[in-house]
């Protein structure tokens, strides 16, 4: 009897405590973030808003990258958002065209954080005037350079590339090293890495790649053509690896640490990535130049956090991204775990002056551009997009050059136009 | 009225089944057609365009561009897991250890996950890391590695079916070895006392008898084939140029990433006639046999 009143009565208590902690779990606000990005980033800034707002935490949920924008499109179909999400930066104008992302323009118009966040970000998070998301973590590419190799080479380590031809010249001058050393990297089958690091090669050459819409007329200028022809004549040269035809973005993250590299464009996330792979490697940093010297750009890539037409915690969800954008977060989040800031006036800090790396790349945020369309996956993203296919025929084939970039420009035109 | 009444209790019996049948066949085949009629993304409204999914399949490069590729694979795996699988289940299908030991062995990779196999043979076919570079390096076949994907569509193809005849051959040839066992003793015995031959026997009594088990196969192999994503999406990416991405690859890309739900439509669509068409004709060829 005595043991069945005691059953009875921790079977109340444990009821009793499930409606009280029921609620408490339901204030929390629920986020998506992709995987695949900067995960350890996003990590870490939710922890930190989550110890200063034990009263209202972020309950972080990962969804696979490749499966996002669906994930996303069918959340808002069936009306069972989250109340923030974490987004691939280049699909901001898709869901925002599309009228699927909660406005913040009058909620955030007086904030001073705005004027300095990363460039790009705040593109891709507007859409006709109106504001929809701010930046999240900030990726940027740069000209990556082997110092060990250099010297070998006869070159000054100090002194990096700074036009398409010089990185030629060097490339050769490395490559005749000999052994398994080549001069450049140029990933042949990532549609990605290619934006993000033969897309400024482009864009500092004064051309456009993307159509913004239907009307705009994508692969402007000469600078296409140029950078073609040198990534045609680098691989035929002999300066890139034969098996980085092949390399679809799996290990593109692993090829500059293997010390084998004498050049490549990367992101900032190699700064930590190859000094963990080949401590003893000497590296310097400089910017993604263009055809002439002086002409250099980069690719501000990352996430943007923005808020599902359905959220009902969206008052919470304002405070969250104030939370990003605050000084102390720039500079005891970001800038600690030596990632970007997402402001521009934040990179002068304690972390970044310890690590000259940082502060080197960080200047490509000056510099650097995002691309703005509304079908970003199709045009550039995907493995069958005319971006990745235009590049595969100017690299490994012999095709006329302007026959390439007229056909790409026609598929990429048919896209928009759809 | 009593047979009416005989009819609605039938009707009964088969009433949950013909829920589940109605629920989940019926009711999402008609909103897939239905779908394909129309310009639909999830995240904008839909809008009627008729047959203009279909139109644009018929108009789109990269449509015939999969398909080719889709019905080459076909093509050359097929007879392969139809001729080794055949092959290991004459070789093993007697009852003795060694034999059971080796139908297990064959029959291992089956279990494994198409996607964990794919990517253990994407590692093997590695550049730099890759067993069979090295293997075939070792052996003196090849002078330096060879880019196996993203190179050449065929070299690719080829890397893909070896690692799907490992994976899938023991399938076929553990059904092999099943009707090779159908067969009754004292027809074989018969054969042997004529004095016919071990090759007379498996020409004139075991394949003959075993012919319904090899169109069944090669149906299953078929259809798989033709639906064939995991391998192609983790070990080519649909590269060099897309010439290795299969047709499901393409239904996928404008279903999903793409959010072309009406497109992606009509190309399943397609796709399942072209399915439908191989299996009446094997279903002929049953019916033929049989006769």
């Amino acid at each position: 009897m005595s043991l069945q009143l005691s059953t009875r009565c921790r079977s109340a208590l444990a009821g009793l405590l499930a409606m009280v902690a029921l609620p408490a779990m339901a204030e929390d606000l629920q986020m998506w973030e992709r995987s695949g990005g900067n995960a350890g980033m996003v990590d870490a800034l939710v922890a930190a808003w989550n110890e200063k707002n034990p009263d209202r935490k972020i309950n972080l949920t990962y969804i696979p990258h490749t499966e996002m924008v669906p994930k996303i499109a069918q959340a808002i179909a069936s009306g069972e958002v989250p109340d923030l999400m974490g987004m691939d930066l280049i699909y901001g104008p898709q869901f925002e065209a599309a009228g699927q992302l909660v406005d913040i323009t009058d909620k955030v118009k007086d904030w001073p954080e705005l004027k300095t966040a990363v460039q790009g970000h705040m593109a891709v998070s507007t859409y006709e005037g109106r504001l929809y998301g701010v930046p999240l973590y900030a990726d940027v590419s740069a000209l990556f350079y082997n110092k060990d190799l250099f010297r070998k080479a006869g070159l000054d380590p100090e002194k990096p590339p700074t036009s398409l031809a010089e990185i030629r010249e060097y490339a050769d001058k490395i490559t005749a090293l000999g052994g398994d050393v080549k001069g450049y990297f140029l990933p042949g089958s990532c549609a990605g890495c290619n934006i993000f690091t033969v897309g400024p090669l482009m864009w500092a050459s004064g051309a456009t790649i993307e159509p913004r819409d239907a009307n705009d007329e994508p692969l402007q200028g000469d600078g296409v053509k140029e950078v073609l022809q040198w990534a045609r004549d680098m691989i035929k040269a002999g300066n890139v690896h034969e098996d980085a035809r092949a390399e679809t973005g799996e290990t593109f993250h692993l090829r500059f640490g293997s010390g084998k590299i004498g050049m490549m464009g990367t992101g900032n996330f190699n700064i930590t990535l190859a000094k963990e792979q080949n401590p003893s490697m000497d590296f310097g940093i400089a910017l993604l130049p263009g055809v002439k010297s002086g002409q250099v750009s980069s690719f501000a890539g990352g996430d943007i956090v923005t808020i599902p037409n359905g959220s009902k915690r969206i008052d919470d969800a304002i405070d969250f991204m104030k939370f990003l954008l605050s000084d102390e977060t720039q500079v005891e989040v970001y800038a600690k775990m030596l990632n970007m800031t997402t402001r521009g006036d934040m990179t002068d800090n304690k972390y970044f002056q310890a690590e000259p790396k940082v502060q080197q790349v960080a200047k490509a945020i000056a510099v650097a551009e995002t691309p703005y369309t509304l079908k970003f996956f199709e045009l550039i993203n995907s493995p069958q997009g005319p971006w990745l296919q235009m590049l595969q025929r100017a690299y490994y084939e012999d095709t006329d050059l302007d026959t390439i970039i007229s056909e790409a420009k026609a598929q990429m035109k048919a896209i928009a136009a759809e | 009225m009593h047979s009416k009444t005989s009819s609605y209790v039938g009707l009964l019996y088969v009433a949950p089944a013909l829920a589940f049948v109605l629920t989940f066949t019926v009711y999402p085949l008609v909103q897939m057609v239905w779908m394909s009629l129309h310009n639909w993304s999830l995240i904008a409204a839909k809008k009627f365009i008729g047959f203009g999914n279909f139109v644009k399949a018929w108009n789109d490069p990269q449509f015939w561009t999969s398909l080719e590729f889709t019905l080459k694979y076909t093509i050359l795996i097929t007879p392969v897991l139809m001729v080794l699988g055949y092959l290991i289940a004459l070789l093993t299908a007697e009852n003795r250890p060694l034999r059971q030991f080796t139908r297990s062995v064959v029959f291992a990779p089956v279990v494994i996950g198409l996607g964990a196999s794919s990517l253990l043979w994407y590692w093997l076919f590695s550049y730099d890391f890759g067993l069979i570079n090295r293997a075939l390096m070792d052996l003196g076949v090849i002078a330096k590695p060879v880019v196996w994907f993203g190179a050449d569509a065929d070299i690719a193809l080829g890397a893909v079916i070896v690692s799907i005849v490992w994976k899938v051959v023991g399938f076929g040839t553990i059904l092999f070895v099943a009707a090779i066992h159908a067969i009754p003793g004292e027809i074989g015995e018969a054969a042997m006392v004529d004095g016919a031959s071990y090759w007379q026997r498996v020409r004139r009594i075991t394949l003959p008898l075993t012919a319904k088990t090899i169109l069944l196969v090669t149906l299953v192999s078929v259809i798989g084939s033709l639906l064939a994503f995991d391998q192609f999406y983790i070990m080519t990416a649909g590269q060099p140029r897309n010439l290795t991405a299969t047709s499901v690859f393409l239904i996928y890309l404008n279903s999903f990433p793409y959010l072309k739900l009406g497109y992606g439509a009509a190309l399943s669509l397609i796709l399942a006639g072209i399915i439908l068409v191989c299996t009446c004709l094997q279903m002929l060829l049953s019916r033929r046999s049989h006769a």
